[in-house]
């Protein structure tokens, strides 16, 4: 199997300490005015680094077309460290005493601002489009109706909530006798105490469509709450995905949804959070990673599969019928 | 509504009583043919005077030349300097893509021109791009055949135009690949009528496999490396936003795909080859394509 050098060990335990609400988080996140934030020309060589430094221990990839949001992050960092080179900050997430803290904080604000409704909408078309009806065709077969999702690292409620959403849009037609349950587990009791709550501010609603707005939301001042009937059949419950003992309990899914949870973990605990997501998942199961995460050097009981505009992973040993389609 | 197929003879009759059969333009052929001999011959003056030729194909190029996709950084005033700055054959690369897009016949067309050259381009650079990383095939060479892929959809559109936009409307509606909806509605694919177009050119043998086998790539009788490598570069190209202006509603493993197995048997590496992350790279080919083709469309 390749493997990534991991060069920096990251712990699962700890990354929730370091996780704020992105609610929060947002205030502090205005674009950077830092000298680094001017993208012209080709790529700085140290920023390239990072990316591939990034992509190496989080298995988050930048492609070049996002450059200069992760320039901006960098920049964001630097300031509060005081440090005026990508250089002197690449040295400080490769060498310096304190790069395992600083990576994480790196992560965190490369993951700010990803939390919203329907976040990946073309993974979410992709679930609606290809992905349920391949599932439901399969368990069709079956003599229980039934269909599990996890949301592993459900932070705030968002996705969750969207997904639930998407399948209440279903609930007459492709779901029509179907019945759903939807875990949503988080580290952090904070982020699902919010979650619990349903109660969201702009920045998390951005993405809605005024239908969705109106058929799935109750204007609560200037907030936004979660309609009671796209919050049924979702149960939150706190989890650290490293606890081997609760993760042997989260048998039968469908689908899992880890976005941007796994940047967080070294390789060894990665290993075996994959280890317990492949157990954990029916044969025609699904992992959906976060935009631009992968797998790579991690897992060869995963496979890459590829949806219109979206990537998933399935079981490496499912046989596929037809060419490459089902 | 469902029509006979028309036919590969259809075709072939119709191929020949037309008189606008799509050609190189004019002034790329002669410069394909200097380009052929070794760097150290060239001149930089003879390859902008053939370029120069044609102003509109020269206004393209110069475009091109500017944009990041082609590694152009910093901005280029004149071919001279496009030349010398991004070597003979990454101009040619330029000269061919502008080339392609020139063929495409004006009017209202079933597959827009812009859409159809998107992914023509974008296959191009994902091609020269596996190339280089696999280190299967020489990257101008995959660079070349990436962009004449799908020469026989200009076939389609110049002499079966009707027939073709039926054949679109299908594989649009059913959400299917547009070479099955040909099939079934024509009888025949934009393989069959590029193969006719690259042989009248006279392309290059393996280009000729490339063109005639992309969608079939076990059935390629040359050395398969070349056509599996367009095969898979298509099909992320098919399954991202450089598709042919909709989404194929399915899903695509590689590792079972007979051109990946094709491709495997001339390059092992494939197997053990980060698809993750090029299909990511692909999508910072997306905004730089789609801006790059609306302005060059737009000279």
């Amino acid at each position: 199997m390749r493997v990534h050098p991991a060069r920096v060990l990251l712990h699962g335990d700890h990354r929730s300490l370091l996780r704020q609400r992105p609610e929060r988080l947002r205030v502090t996140s205005a674009p950077s005015l830092h000298p680094v934030a001017s993208p012209t020309g080709p790529p700085e060589p140290d920023l390239v680094r990072i990316r591939d430094l990034i992509y190496e221990v989080a298995g988050i990839f930048h492609p070049d077309s996002k450059l200069s949001l992760l320039r901006d992050r960098c920049g964001r960092r630097m300031k509060e460290l005081k440090m005026k080179t990508l250089r002197e900050y690449l040295e400080c997430l490769t060498l310096g005493p304190v790069r395992q803290t600083e990576l994480i904080a790196l992560l965190n604000d490369i993951a700010i601002g990803e939390t919203c409704f329907f976040r990946n909408q073309q993974q979410l078309d992709a679930l609606r489009h290809i992905v349920l009806p391949n599932i439901l065709r399969v368990k069709s077969q079956l003599p229980q109706r039934r269909l599990r999702i996890w949301s592993a690292g459900c932070s705030t409620g968002e996705e969750p909530y969207t997904l639930r959403m998407l399948l209440l849009d279903q609930a007459h037609a492709l779901l029509k006798d179907w019945s759903i349950e939807i875990l949503a587990t988080d580290l952090n009791e904070r982020s699902l105490a919010h979650a619990k709550e349903a109660v969201y501010g702009n920045y998390s609603t951005r993405n809605l469509t005024a239908a969705n707005r109106s058929k799935y939301f109750l204007p609560q001042g200037d907030l936004l709450q979660v309609r009671p009937a796209a919050r049924s059949n979702i149960s939150f419950s706190r989890l650290n995905l490293s606890d081997d003992a609760r993760m042997t309990f989260m048998k039968g899914m469908d689908a899992i949804f880890c976005c941007n949870v796994l940047i967080y973990f070294d390789l060894v605990s990665k290993r075996r959070v994959i280890q317990h997501f492949f157990n954990n998942l029916l044969p025609h199961g699904y992992l959906f990673l976060g935009r631009s995460e992968s797998l790579y050097g991690v897992s060869e009981d995963f496979r890459l599969v590829h949806l219109p505009g979206a990537t998933a992973y399935v079981k490496a040993e499912r046989s596929l019928t037809g060419v490459n389609t089902i | 509504m469902t029509t006979a197929p028309v036919g590969k003879q259809v075709l072939l009759q119709r191929l020949d009583g037309l008189r606008q059969i799509p050609t190189i333009p004019a002034v790329l052929a002669p410069l394909l043919k200097y380009l052929q001999q070794p760097v150290e011959q060239l001149d930089v003056k003879k390859v902008t005077d053939l370029l120069s030729q044609d102003k509109s194909l020269a206004a393209q190029c110069l475009q091109m030349a500017n944009s990041p996709l082609f590694g152009r950084w910093h901005k280029v005033e004149s071919l001279h300097g496009a030349v010398v700055s991004l070597g003979f054959h990454r101009v040619s690369d330029i000269a061919m893509s502008c080339g392609v897009l020139n063929m495409l016949p004006g009017g209202k067309t079933s597959l827009d021109p812009v859409i159809f050259w998107e992914h023509s381009l974008g296959c191009a650079l994902v091609c020269r791009h596996l190339a280089r990383k696999i280190n299967l095939a020489d990257p101008e060479k995959a660079y070349l055949a990436g962009l004449l892929h799908d020469l026989g959809i200009i076939v389609n559109l110049w002499v079966l135009p009707q027939e073709f936009r039926t054949a679109y409307d299908i594989a649009k509606a059913e959400e299917i690949p547009l070479h099955e909806a040909e099939q079934k509605s024509l009888g025949f694919t934009h393989c069959d009528s590029g193969r006719l177009l690259a042989e009248s050119w006279g392309l290059a043998p393996d280009l000729i496999e490339v063109v005639t086998f992309h969608h079939f790539p076990e059935k390629s009788s040359q050395d398969g490396g070349l056509v599996a490598l367009v095969h898979i570069a298509d099909l992320l190209c098919r399954m991202s936003g450089l598709n042919y202006g909709y989404d194929e509603a399915r899903q695509v493993d590689l590792f079972e795909d007979e051109g990946f197995a094709v491709l495997a048997q001339s390059c092992t590496s494939v197997r053990d080859f980060d698809w993750a992350r090029l299909t990511f790279e692909l999508d910072s080919y997306l905004e730089e394509v789609h801006s790059l083709v609306r302005a060059v469309y737009r000279t």
